[in-house]
């Protein structure tokens, strides 16, 4: 187990230091909420911080294993090709923001604009999302296990959203229906893989989640969807 | 008498007004169409700005004989290994979608064989681009279409782009027509979609955070390569300041007479101002933070040729961007395959139907029939050609001017030709000594 | 665009470290807000007095406030002095700006002092000595100039002018200011910046004056201010902050026993409180007020 220490170096000296590393068990101390903790990590490293980061950890990644004991910032794991960031507390604004594959998973709550322009891969809460969750979403699949705030999966594309709690508000175009016998399959798995027995206690079972999907209404234009228009462009 | 009618339309609701509204009538929604800008030019230009060759003050240089070097180098500020160009003219983004393969990588060809640069565009990379260009700028836009930790780190340089001159503040739009499977499958979208983009970017929101997101693709890319940003110019000065501080090894700033493959038509004539303007805000904006000369101007926005170009880099540009000229080199609105033309409703030199997708010379098309049209290593020397002719018309100008490197034009070396001119350009009107308007 | 702070002692009975907290969560923010840094600290508060602190004029100018108070101090670009509580805050503030044209009355309040230049959190310790001031509660700003002038009238802190002990911080860009400020300005409103986060000091001071309830008045601004804004509060007794209906700028919440730390970034917490303790982004939305 390899250890870095962030304190009285710059992001760049740390991020050198976990990238030369390697492969590997790696633990990084005193991160402190700093931005940009490891970025673009391309090899199959598990990096574990220990306590808070700050905008865009894990983001530009390709199959390295992050784990933050603490919270994060803005853009968690953003653009990642491939790989598993996990935090234990809560994420900011655009937690997975354009994910082409990978998985995020946040136990806490996650901010506004989770899974923004998602591209592939998995975004699971434990907790609540925030303001407008998979907004433009293209594919993948965004599991929320409690509420979901206003202006849920607005003007999506083609990922799939579950939400177990309440939705505050339906966005542009999102249409809440129940999921099939194999997607309740799916969310029960899913959420047996990234959580605890202890957290799976207070969360529905897959059949109880609500599904949520593209009316696609706004994939192509056309006038006579009027009201859908009016909110988007 | 002869009983000749005399037609007078309205100056209000003239023809195409009539047309506009009616069209709307019908559909219920905004115009969408490809180019630009198609408005009489009626705000200064470039045009509006003429060159004081030397004369008794001043000793020309030979034309043909004697040097006039175009060498131009991006990105001094931070970054480790700048680019270093053989002419001060590049070739702006267009997605592989807006653009067809060929189109794509006969800019990629042509541009290389004269020591110029390519951009990816709002797409992603195409291999075929990169394998073909001899220097390759990568656009972070916000839709993040098709983007690649693996790609950026193949680029020369990476430009987070927070839009474009045609349509500043908005998003991108690709219509269904040029959704086909493979620029379905890089963009992650299904097939057919009116894709429309993001007007934000997803992870960063204000200037504030950017200056956190230029440090992040720093990290990504090793802190080798220059950092462009490029803005769609609406207040220059203010944005340029920003981008500076922002950490920016170059800042681009694309005018209104900009290009775009598919945009609502209002956008493209009514939002950003002039790329004459937007020059001379962006100059003064690094004056005033100091970083004229350290932070490195890119100029775009309806570049037509050197002459555009030698008057951009003398009021403060290093280099210049083009992209609807690189396209007209590559046979947009060439009066061939003229059926196809009519079949779209217009003719040669008419043509902005880049939106439909039914380019009849294959350049914004996905048709693999269509894009047949354009022979890639043909298109490529046309663009060669075409950056050749600018970089001898640039060269031309600054040696008439006494200039022994194109970069050592100044706006002392011009006259305005218009009040409006003389007041943005802080240049003196021709036949007076006078700076109007300042 | 730029760093907000604000910071609540909740051990200390109105005698804690707060310039030395609130310093030392800035210099944390100052890579977003490179161009000026502030601070509204609330002190404990003067006997039946007002403190006053005025931008000086040109050199010399503070002798001019001799006919004002009796021990002026100046220090750096201020001049700060003690008046009587029972005067009237806008006609003193007015009196006082007609005495030179560099004048500028920069705050009012029995608690608050704002302290404010361009430059950075360690130029502002190293001429004021902010972390040697005491009291409460308090805000601070980096700023990240965008479409105003980078000048200490220009930077953050506002204050409410006219409206004692009310302090603003602003990050975002309120997109219907020059309509709100026609509107106001017919109605006799002086504004001393073209800077638009100025407008949110004014708004709320005209807010507490119909109504003092800090909440609704925050809870207005979601309605009647166009924009980005995450905004930190601080009146006499109260800390708080509003977070605009599109969660566009971040707002980091900490809450423990011995203080309330809100911030632009969690880093800015992190580096200057250790400790266990959890840090939340607020909600679209949200507002929320603590009371000291």
């Amino acid at each position: 187990m390899a250890e870095v220490d962030c304190r009285g170096r710059t992001v760049r000296e740390i991020n050198a230091e976990i990238r030369g590393l390697g492969e590997g068990d790696i633990v990084v101390k005193n991160p402190a909420a700093r931005h940009n903790l490891g970025v673009a990590i391309l090899k199959h490293a598990r990096v574990r911080f220990e306590g808070s980061v700050g905008y865009y950890c894990g983001g530009l990644i390709d199959g390295a294993e992050i784990e933050v004991t603490g919270s994060a910032g803005w853009g968690l794991a953003e653009s990642m090709m491939n790989g598993t960031v996990e935090v234990r507390g809560s994420a900011g604004n655009g937690a997975a923001a354009a994910i082409r594959g990978g998985s995020v998973i946040i136990h806490g709550d996650a901010a506004a604009r989770l899974g923004v322009s998602m591209k592939g891969g998995l975004a699971l809460v434990a907790g609540n999302c925030g303001y407008m969750a998979g907004f433009m979403g293209q594919k993948g699949t965004l599991i929320v296990c409690g509420d979901a705030g206003e202006a849920f999966a607005d003007s999506m594309y083609a990922t799939t959203c579950f939400v177990g709690g309440r939705i505050a508000e339906l966005g542009t175009d999102a249409v809440a229906s129940k999921p099939a016998a194999d997607e309740a399959a799916f969310l029960d798995a899913t959420l047996a893989r990234y959580l605890s027995a202890e957290e799976r206690k207070s969360k529905p079972a897959g059949r109880d989640f609500q599904k949520v999907v593209a009316g696609r209404k706004l994939w192509n234009f056309d006038k006579r969807e009027w009201k859908i228009w009016q909110e988007a462009l | 008498m002869s009983s000749e009618r005399v037609l007078q339309s309205s100056g209000t609701f003239s023809p195409g007004v009539i047309e506009d509204i009616q069209t709307k009538a019908e559909s219920g929604l905004y115009r969408i169409r490809g180019y630009g800008t198609l408005r009489e030019r009626r705000w200064a230009t470039f045009d509006d700005l003429t060159f004081l060759p030397c004369s008794l003050t001043r000793i020309p240089l030979e034309g043909y004989r004697e040097k006039c070097s175009t060498k131009t180098v991006l990105g001094t500020r931070f970054a480790g290994k700048p680019i270093e160009l053989g002419i001060p003219v590049m070739i702006t983004g267009m997605s592989w979608g807006a653009l067809s393969y060929n189109a794509k990588v006969a800019l990629a060809k042509g541009a290389s064989a004269v020591g110029s640069s390519n951009t990816t565009g709002d797409g992603g990379m195409l291999m075929a681009e990169r394998e073909n260009s001899r220097t390759l700028i990568y656009e972070v836009l916000p839709s993040r279409y098709g983007i690649n930790v693996h790609d950026m780190r193949l680029a020369d340089a990476i430009e987070l782009t927070i839009g474009q001159g045609a349509k500043p503040g908005t998003g991108g739009l690709l219509l269904g027509s040029k959704v086909s499977g493979t620029i379905a499958e890089q963009r992650d979208l299904p097939i057919g979609v009116d894709q429309r983009s993001p007007a934000r970017h997803p992870d960063f929101l204000g200037p504030d955070d950017m200056i956190i997101k230029v440090e992040e693709i720093r990290e990504a890319t090793d802190w080798k390569v220059p950092i462009f940003i490029k803005m769609g110019a609406s207040r220059v000065f203010d944005d340029v300041k920003l981008a500076a501080k922002a950490g920016a090894d170059v800042i681009v700033v694309d005018g209104m007479e900009g290009g775009t493959g598919a945009s609502p038509a209002i956008l493209q004539e009514h939002t950003g101002i002039p790329t004459l303007a937007a020059v001379c805000e962006a100059r003064a904006a690094l004056e005033e933070c100091g970083l004229y000369g350290v932070v490195q101007l890119i100029v775009a926005g309806g570049i037509r040729d050197g002459v555009d170009a030698a008057k951009a880099i003398a009021l403060g540009a290093d280099a210049v961007y083009i992209g609807t000229a690189a396209l007209i080199s590559l046979n947009c609105n060439k009066p061939i395959y003229v059926e196809d033309y009519e079949k779209l409703g217009t003719e040669p030199h008419f043509c902005h139907h880049c939106h439909t997708g039914r380019c009849p010379v294959g350049i914004t098309t996905q048709d693999p029939e269509l894009m047949e049209r354009l022979d890639i290593e043909q298109g490529a020397e046309r663009v060669s050609n075409l950056l050749r002719a600018m970089t001898r018309e640039i060269q031309m100008l600054a040696r008439a001017c006494g200039k022994s490197d194109v970069h050592h034009l100044e706006p002392e070396d011009m006259a305005a030709l218009s009040m409006e001119a003389s007041a943005i350009c802080g240049i003196p009107l021709a036949g007076t000594r006078k700076v109007f308007g300042r | 665009m730029c760093g907000i702070v604000g910071y609540l002692d909740r051990k200390n009975d109105g005698d804690g470290c707060i310039g030395d907290a609130i310093l030392g969560m800035l210099q944390a923010l100052e890579c977003r807000g490179p161009d000026s840094a502030g601070v509204a600290l609330f002190a404990k508060p003067q006997d039946h007095r007002f403190v006053v602190r005025v931008k000086l004029g040109g050199e010399g100018s503070e002798r001019k406030l001799a006919d004002v108070a009796d021990a002026v101090t100046a220090t750096g670009s201020y001049a700060r002095f003690l008046v009587d509580d029972s005067c009237d805050p806008k006609k003193m503030t007015a009196r006082i700006e007609a005495l030179d044209p560099g004048f500028e009355v920069v705050s009012v309040g029995r608690e608050l002092e704002i302290v404010k230049q361009v430059g950075s959190p360690e130029n502002l310790e190293a001429t004021y000595g902010i972390s040697k001031m005491r009291g409460s509660h308090g805000i601070g700003h980096t700023r990240l100039s965008t479409e105003s002038r980078v000048d200490l009238s220009h930077s953050q802190p506002f204050w409410a002018h006219g409206y004692p002990d009310l302090a603003i911080v602003h990050n975002g860009h309120i997109t219907n200011y020059h309509q709100l400020r026609r509107r106001y300005e017919q109605r006799g409103v002086k504004f001393y910046t073209e800077n638009d986060s100025e407008i949110i000091a004014i708004y709320l001071g005209e807010r507490l004056t119909e109504e003092y309830n800090l909440e609704k008045a925050l809870r207005s601004m979601l309605r009647d201010l166009d924009g980005s804004f995450s905004c930190v509060v601080a009146t006499a007794a109260e800390l708080a902050f509003v977070k605009d209906p599109f969660a566009l700028k971040p707002m980091l919440v900490a809450e423990t026993d011995a203080f309330v730390a809100l911030a632009t970034e969690e880093v800015a917490i992190r580096a200057r409180f250790p400790g266990d303790y959890r840090v939340r982004e607020a909600d679209v939305k949200e507002a929320r007020v603590w009371r000291k």
